[in-house]
């Protein structure tokens, strides 16, 4: 291989694994642009979606990536339900401020001892064949699971694009997080925004914990590693921004892609965080957000 | 002028110090002597070595929670790494044993220097941040600083380094262990009451209610945050230091959890976060809960679910913590209220 073909490979590489990163990524951007917290426990809800993905795979054959039929609505009624049970009952200065982001702490930490508890923090996998074969275009080959991931993922955000865009839930989820304020005055009910979009985020993530579970192993404490990827994700892109959240995940994973050809593997992962830092020190607003005066 | 000043400073100094009664004297003289004699009950009765085991685990997390308290209490910002500090305790006294011969008991004292260090050069960078992208960048920071552990060869990589036993009967072992978090524990409740009650404390909370008028205010907020995150790392590195030669071994998956993070902060919370007595109140329950919950449940995973949900629980229905809730109903016990 040339010189050139590397770097095109692993651009491709890079791509088609941006592709469900942003998906997970759109999740939290959306519940912090609505609600302006960051959602600790984005990454652990998702691996719920991981755990059903992987059951109905090994117990009833199903396709992880059609599962992503049922984890979508279930993972939605799993967000509207956390949301019920630990934010309904704030009040709302209170629901902005840290004590909120401790609070999704603490439900990170209660899903993570319960799936490790029933299912053990045994690496799980699911095995289909398309996880393993290749497209060839030329001398440079593109991995079929992580290419119907990405075209999936892709699908989805752009429905989740159009459904903010046009429709009237969308048009006050949208109001909410620009000045939820000023939308309140003009009649919107932030609260049913607020589920909603929460609702929404999650089955976002849900989608995307389906998808990874052929990509990657996983195991209930991962959830850590994926909220630090996540976060440095949505640093990058300007927190509350959807496109933002897009173009920091392609911009990221293919970045990781190159660390982990040039230097490793194992550094792949520290690439996200170390970026992380490096966002927040330069341009803690990231790409495409406003000035962050988060509380 | 700068009389006036002096003036002013000296008459609130005695408001601010607050009042340390004869009662609240005797109870901390007594608690402290009773703790001081304890290990010397190893001569006359057995098992000992368990509610030592205890003691000292308990000093160990009330300095730790207390240190905390320093920026995640009294300038509001929420660390959940400090589990770092631990990790550039325990492996600078572990290499320097290993390597260099050199006893813990002495490169205690440095390894809490190096977390301050540290902590301070962190701090220019994280603390550019406030709210939730400081709690993003301190979890970045743990999963940073475990990836380089892992893959650092010279400390030994995922396997750590294993460290020697003190070389004094089994029974004994625990005494030198004892009184150096007890030490520990005393020093860093200390600061944190002398920083409570100092100049340098009042601006640190005027920045957790509000750091723009405090900066109007002419308080330099940039400093003391940094100064306060620094600080507070000093007794977390050196509990660190005595934590790896207590276990006897170094593991960056044993020092560098965010599960152990998250202790800090729920002791502080269930205490009273930004009270003096409240990290210390909060260690000791948090202490005999989780041991309640080991020995019944037996499994780190449920013990994982019992730390999140006393969190949430805690954070749902009594926010400002047992001091902090007792203070406002007037019940506080006097010996209890330092602040």
């Amino acid at each position: 291989m040339t010189d050139s073909t590397i770097i095109f490979q692993l651009l491709v590489i890079g791509v088609t694994i941006g592709g469900v990163y942003a998906l997970m990524a759109s999740g939290l951007t959306i519940i912090f642009g609505v609600m302006k917290i960051v959602n600790l426990a984005h990454a652990a809800l998702m691996m719920i979606a991981s755990f059903i993905t992987y059951f109905a795979f090994t117990n009833y054959g199903l396709d992880p990536i059609l599962s992503v039929i049922i984890t979508i609505p279930v993972m939605y009624l799993v967000g509207v339900i956390v949301y019920k049970v630990f934010f309904g009952s704030l009040e709302k200065d209170a629901r902005f401020g840290e004590l909120t982001v401790l609070l999704t702490f603490s439900i990170a930490l209660i899903i993570e001892g319960t799936l490790g508890y029933f299912f053990t923090n045994t690496l799980r996998t699911v095995s289909v064949p398309y996880s393993t074969s290749s497209f060839w275009i030329g001398d440079v080959f593109l991995p079929k699971g992580q290419l119907y991931a990405t075209l999936l993922s892709i699908a989805l955000i752009i429905s989740l694009w159009a459904f903010l865009r046009y429709s009237k839930l969308g048009n006050a989820i949208r109001a909410t997080m620009q000045n939820s304020t000023a939308a309140q005055v003009v009649g919107v009910n932030i609260e049913k925004a607020s589920v909603v979009a929460f609702g929404i985020g999650i089955a976002m993530g849900g989608a995307a914990g389906s998808l990874t579970t052929y990509m990657f192993p996983f195991y209930p404490s991962k959830h850590w590693e994926w909220i630090g990827i996540l976060l440095s994700l949505i640093v990058l892109g300007g927190m509350g921004s959807l496109a933002g959240s897009f173009v920091g995940a392609i911009l990221l994973s293919v970045t990781a892609t190159f660390v982990s050809h040039f230097f490793g593997p194992t550094w792949s992962v520290a690439t996200f965080f170390l970026a992380l830092f490096i966002i927040l020190l330069f341009r803690p607003q990231g790409l495409f957000g406003k000035k962050m005066e988060v509380k | 002028m700068t009389e006036k000043n002096s003036e002013v400073s000296t008459k609130s100094k005695t408001e601010v110090l607050g009042k340390i009664t004869t009662k609240k004297k005797i109870f901390i003289g007594s608690i402290l002597g009773i703790l001081i004699l304890i290990p010397g009950s190893v001569f006359f009765a057995d098992n000992v070595n368990y509610y030592l085991h205890m003691l000292l685990y308990t000093f160990m997390f009330i300095a730790l929670a207390s240190s905390w308290n320093m920026i995640g209490g009294y300038t509001g910002y929420t660390s959940l790494g400090h589990t770092v500090f631990l990790a550039i305790g325990g492996y600078l006294s572990g290499i320097a044993y290993l390597k260099f011969g050199i006893s813990p008991f002495i490169t205690a004292p440095l390894a809490g220097l190096l977390s301050v260090a540290f902590g301070f050069f962190f701090g220019l960078i994280s603390l550019r941040t406030s709210g939730a992208s400081f709690i993003i960048s301190s979890i970045a920071m743990v999963l940073l600083f475990k990836i380089s552990l892992d893959h650092w060869d010279y400390g030994g990589g995922t396997g750590g380094m294993y460290l020697p036993f003190l070389k004094i009967p089994l029974e004994y072992s625990k005494i030198p262990f004892y009184y150096a978090m007890l030490l520990i524990a005393v020093g860093a409740v200390y600061m944190s009451y002398r920083v409570r009650h100092s100049k340098f404390g009042l601006g640190l909370r005027a920045i957790s209610q509000d750091e723009i008028k405090a900066e109007a205010a002419g308080i330099p907020t940039k400093q003391y945050k940094i100064l306060a995150f620094a600080l507070s790392g000093f007794f977390v590195g050196v509990a660190g230091s005595m934590w790896g030669f207590y276990l006897t071994y170094l593991r960056p998956s044993i020092f560098l959890t965010i599960l152990l993070g998250a202790h800090m902060v729920l002791m502080s919370v269930l205490g009273g976060k930004g009270t003096v007595s409240g990290p210390v109140v909060g260690a000791i329950l948090f202490i005999g809960i989780n041991e309640f919950f080991v020995t019944k449940l037996g499994s780190s995973e449920l013990n994982i679910v019992a730390t999140g949900v006393l969190l949430a629980v805690v954070l749902l229905f009594f926010p400002a913590g047992i001091v902090g809730s007792l203070k406002a109903r007037g019940k506080l016990p006097e010996v209890l209220d330092w602040d």
